[in-house]
């Protein structure tokens, strides 16, 4: 399991840490192809510049996007393709089941603007349904990393995948998280110790997970933080581990309640027997048609840091107060 | 004779080959194991694989695809991708008679726990990708002959489509595609048979002018009879030294049911099973074939 970081965080925008990996590892195998639905990132046109007959930019069709990789994949070459995860998910949803998951092959799908992160664009282009797809893609390994180390960790682990992936990546540059270099195969990891509550949240809102935790600390209550930086396959041993001795779990989220990491948390816990009682922060089911910034529409949804935390220090403070009573 | 110019109408006939009596002789075979399969499972589609038997036949039997039943993962293989997937009986059918699967196994379909199944899928010897739901073929056949020729791989990608399949937005994003990267080594046949389920191709969402559209897209373009052995082998004779061009779009024309009357003169044998005196009738008819 990685471990978290406790040196000061360098400064990488997490986009450009997947697609610098991406580029070295296509210069490295020239079977690696980097396609796309016309997006644009400083990295990407690097590799148009540098490695023309390694990139194909496919226009904005995302169900040809999908299915030329498939062909690729079957041609003996290892596609990525980019885009907006919103339009991969959605658009070239049936060509991901039958043709890249439903075979096998190895392409590695690279969502950008995973959750509200084109917040004020509104709901064509939010991508709040995507865990719960991905999870349900036979043979599908999806990634949701939160920092650039565990991004740029999951671009090789990508590569390395027999079988198709789907990753969630980010853009801009946010703290790091997790300690490089290390060792990103469990799926997991913990990012702060404490077990009078386990907060596990995925992705971007884990950067808000650990804030929070950090704002429980000041009100005397020990939160844990669990980071799942890997959705499937779930390294459901080591959660149920990290479960042993905590007291409630709360699980924070950018997608609807249906069949995301909550869903997924809800599962774990049902199948195991485990008794534990749940709380789930998530987006409503339904469309946004509220306009502002990613970090106002968390506030609006009570996804920011200090509404999770008031949030469970209302649910746990009664039962402490009695215990202590 | 082909039509290949621009806004060349109908298909001219083709000059006699020598094949096409042995060609025929084996287009006949598949069409009775297809009528067998389906009665004997009580589905399928009937019309559909009807249609395209003579394609396939050509393709495998008339030394246009490269293959090798010993070997069906063969490296140097042409890539064939049956993206009309419902019409599976006329595929597994051309299969067992190329040797890629026994005669016998044809049995097997519609049985529970057989191999063969409604769509063709990847794990049957001689099926290149699984296919099933309409329009994913040709962008996969593209990037297949993107990888090939990236690769400097000599085999070509043929797909098969059905004319039905064409309303599906994503058969012209590929085919957009494969024309703009000027895909010489890719080669689409469209079984034009003109019917959909329920409809005939115009009267619901008309097609034509079908061909304009392929060259439109920047294709090359050749029409012809779809079940004429001459005429299929004449517009596949080149089409490993068409070198640096387009790629090829050959549109056959067929007609839904060949073979058998009743279901080449009525709309409504895309999945029909016949019965009783229309399947003795449908089984008097292949067997004259």
């Amino acid at each position: 399991m990685p471990s978290a970081t406790t040196t000061p965080p360098p400064v990488t925008d997490i986009r450009d840490a997947f697609f610098g990996e991406l580029h070295r590892l296509a210069q490295n195998d020239r079977r690696v192809m980097v396609l796309t639905d016309d997006q644009s990132a400083f990295a990407l046109d690097r590799m148009r510049t540098e490695l023309p007959a390694q990139y194909i930019n496919i226009g904005i069709a995302e169900q040809n996007l999908i299915n030329v990789a498939a062909g690729l994949a079957l041609g003996g070459l290892r596609p990525f393709v980019c885009g907006i995860s919103n339009f991969l998910s959605l658009r070239g949803c049936e060509q991901i089941s039958v043709n890249l998951c439903a075979m096998n092959l190895p392409v590695t799908i690279v969502a950008s603007g995973g959750g509200l992160t084109y917040a004020s664009d509104g709901p064509t282009h939010h991508s709040v349904q995507d865990v719960a797809i991905m999870r349900s893609m036979p043979n599908l390994t999806v990634f949701n990393p939160p920092d650039a180390t565990a991004t740029a960790a999951c671009a090789a682990l990508c590569r390395e995948c027999e079988g198709p992936a789907y990753v969630r990546i980010e853009k801009g540059v946010m703290p790091s998280l997790y300690a490089a270099p290390a060792d990103f195969s469990s799926g997991v990891g913990r990012l702060r110790p404490g077990s009078e509550v386990l907060l596990i949240s995925t992705g971007f809102l884990t950067h808000a997970a650990v804030h929070a935790a950090t704002l429980l600390e000041a009100s005397g209550i020990e939160c844990g933080v669990l980071d799942l930086y890997r959705l499937k396959p779930v390294n459901a041993e080591a959660i149920l581990e990290q479960l042993k001795g905590v007291g409630r779990v709360a699980v924070l989220e950018e997608q609807t309640p249906i069949g995301g990491v909550g869903s997924l948390v809800c599962e774990l816990l049902a199948e195991q027997g485990a008794g534990i009682p749940l709380r789930r922060f998530h987006l409503p089911d339904g469309p946004c048609y509220r306009y502002g910034s990613r970090e106002w529409l968390h506030r609006q949804f009570g996804l920011d840091a200090a509404t999770v935390a008031g949030d469970i220090a209302r649910w746990i403070g009664p039962a402490k107060l009695r215990a202590t009573a | 004779m082909i039509g290949t110019d621009p806004g060349s109408a109908a298909a001219a006939p083709a000059a006699p080959h020598p094949a096409a009596p042995a060609l025929a002789a084996k287009a006949a075979w598949v069409r009775f194991q297809i009528l067998e399969m389906i009665a004997a499972a009580g589905k399928g589609h009937v019309g559909g694989s009807l249609s395209c038997a003579d394609i396939l036949v050509a393709l495998y039997a008339g030394g246009v695809l490269r293959h090798d039943c010993s070997r069906p993962q063969w490296p140097g293989r042409d890539r064939f991708i049956f993206s009309k997937g419902h019409a599976v009986e006329a595929l597994y059918a051309v299969l067992a008679q190329a040797g890629f699967l026994s005669p016998d196994s044809l049995r097997s379909y519609g049985t529970d726990g057989s191999s063969l199944g409604g769509h063709p899928d990847r794990l049957v010897p001689g099926v290149e990708v699984s296919t099933g739901s309409l329009g994913h073929g040709l962008g996969i056949g593209a990037g297949l002959a993107v990888a090939a020729r990236r690769q400097r791989q000599a085999h070509l990608t043929f797909v098969l489509l059905g004319d039905g399949e064409c309303y599906e937005g994503s058969v012209w994003e590929a085919a957009q595609f494969a024309a703009h990267h000027r895909l010489s080594n890719l080669v689409a046949i469209v079984d034009r048979n003109r019917q959909i389920t329920v409809d005939d191709t115009e009267d619901c969402n008309a097609f034509e002018p079908f061909a304009a559209k392929w060259r439109a897209f920047g294709w090359e373009v050749r029409e012809v009879d779809g079940h004429s052995f001459p005429a299929l082998l004449e517009a596949l004779a080149d089409v490993r030294t068409r070198k640096g061009g387009p790629p090829l779009a050959v549109i056959a024309q067929t007609r839904k049911g060949r073979g058998v009357s009743f279901m080449e003169t009525t709309v409504g044998w895309h999945h029909r099973v016949p019965k009783g005196e229309l399947l003795a009738q449908a089984r008097r008819e292949l067997a004259l074939s």
